[in-house]
């Protein structure tokens, strides 16, 4: 402290041996050294070799750019990791350089140091990065790509119609390109936490003998207490509580099958390819599971259907008495997923048997997870042409 | 005071004012520079994280 005080002293009042240029020269020289050093450091940490210094930066990210066109292609330019990733604006570029000292206790902590934790994590890294080219409105593609600069005339003409139509509004690139630099995560493997948020996780205790529709989709047992799997029953399925035991109840789900194989999987409706479970092999033989009802065959395909009804115990979560919250979901979802890269069709535009062909087609573009995708394509079918009818 | 830096031969002045020179070009105002940027960059981060896009 008393160093401080005589330093503080002897600054305070006019020098009596170094001379004004002395002090104006020095201070104008270490200015120009320690700014020179501040962004020489600075750059250092902005280089792909300070990146992958890291070894999960090195062994899986730059591993996997390595296969795609952002390392190697015919214009011989290639994309280095903070061209993407660290804005270039300066101002942004230290605000980003602060938020990464987040990673370090990523890099401490080793929270992706092998290849297990890496994917645990994976999508939410990726949704992290995601969210910021969605707030810059993808600045860091067009630093380079530029939609001016696109040679329409090179690209096909599907590509030129989604491009020019991205370009008038100045869309952001990522959008649709995701994936385009490192793998795309896995979104299946994760339920579906929006969903549940907005349609709870059902009734506490579901009474015998009324109707509910399943809220997620769930897995069928063959009593109340075994853990062996039965079949899988879909979302937004309605069902009629039998009896309740525990956590489980006994359900009834009334449908239709196709007369092929053990018939396992139960449709909404004769001649409708709407799921409603998919059983087991072994549970579609098992005795007492599916009562069988009148055939008919449907002159569409030559196939022989059969009106059934399955008795099957499920866990009694996730069982919704009112179907609309979860179309209500489905619409929202489907408007604005789909309408991000193009207009979607109206729901009544196709058939109920024609959306699972259109909508698997198109389910890669979009960051869906496999509950959201399932009661989509459920509500685009139950809402299709052959429902309504006032669209055709 | 004054008789404090009479009673001070002018070497000792000399050393003096250099040490308080060099503290303040080597260490002092590095630092503060320093910590200015960095708190500047978390002001950016804080309000990019709360408050969504800022111009550019």
């Amino acid at each position: 402290m008393k160093w401080f005080i005589n330093i503080w002293r002897t600054l305070n009042k006019p020098a009596k041996f170094l001379t004004l240029g002395t002090v104006s020269l020095s201070a104008f020289l270490m200015g120009i050294i320690f700014w020179g050093g501040f962004n020489t450091a600075l750059e250092m940490t902005n280089t792909e070799e300070f990146c992958i210094s890291c070894h999960s930066m090195e062994s899986k990210p730059y591993q996997e750019l390595q296969e795609t066109v952002h390392w190697s292609n015919h214009s011989g330019v290639r994309a280095t990791c903070p061209d993407c990733h660290v804005p270039h604006n300066w101002s942004r570029k230290i605000g980003r350089k602060i938020e990464a000292s987040h990673d370090m206790w990523g890099w401490l902590l080793q929270t992706v140091n092998t290849s297990e934790k890496f994917e645990a994590k994976r999508l939410e890294m990726a949704s992290r990065e995601w969210k910021r080219f969605d707030r810059d409105n993808s600045l860091a593609c067009k630093n380079c790509h530029n939609y001016d600069s696109m040679k329409w005339d090179s690209m096909s003409k599907l590509a030129q119609k989604q491009m020019k139509r991205a370009a008038e509004l100045d869309q952001s690139c990522i959008d649709c390109h995701k994936g385009i630099a490192h793998k795309l995560p896995d979104m299946g493997t994760s339920r579906a936490p929006e969903l549940i948020a907005q349609v709870g996780s059902g009734e506490s205790a579901p009474q015998a003998e009324q109707t509910y529709f399943t809220a997620l989709t769930k897995p069928l047992f063959y009593n109340d207490k075994t853990d062996v799997e039965a079949g899988t029953l879909n979302i937004a399925t309605k069902v009629k509580v039998l009896e309740s035991k525990g956590n489980r109840v006994k359900i009834g789900i009334d449908g239709w099958r196709k007369k092929i194989g053990a018939g396992r999987v139960i449709y909404y409706d004769f001649g409708l390819n709407i799921l409603s479970a998919q059983l087991t092999k072994d549970a579609a033989l098992e005795e007492g599971v599916i009562e069988t009802f009148e055939e008919k065959e449907d002159p569409m395909t030559g196939l022989k259907w059969q009106r059934v009804e399955a008795q099957i115990w499920t866990d009694k979560d996730y069982l919704v008495t009112d179907l609309q919250p979860l179309w209500d979901y489905a619409r929202d979802t489907y408007t604005t997923s789909c309408s991000v890269c193009h207009t979607q069709p109206d729901e009544a535009h196709f058939d109920a048997n024609t959306w699972p062909g259109m909508f698997q087609g198109m389910i890669a573009f979009v960051n869906m997870d496999q509950d959201t995708q399932a009661l989509v394509q459920k509500y685009l079918q139950e809402h299709s042409s052959t429902f309504d009818k006032s669209a055709h | 005071m004054a008789q404090q830096e009479a009673s001070e031969s002018a070497k000792q002045v000399k050393s003096k004012e250099l040490k308080a020179l060099s503290f303040i070009i080597f260490l002092l105002f590095p630092i503060l520079t320093i910590t200015g940027i960095s708190a500047y960059g978390f002001i950016i981060w804080m309000i990019q994280a709360f408050g969504g896009v800022v111009a550019h």
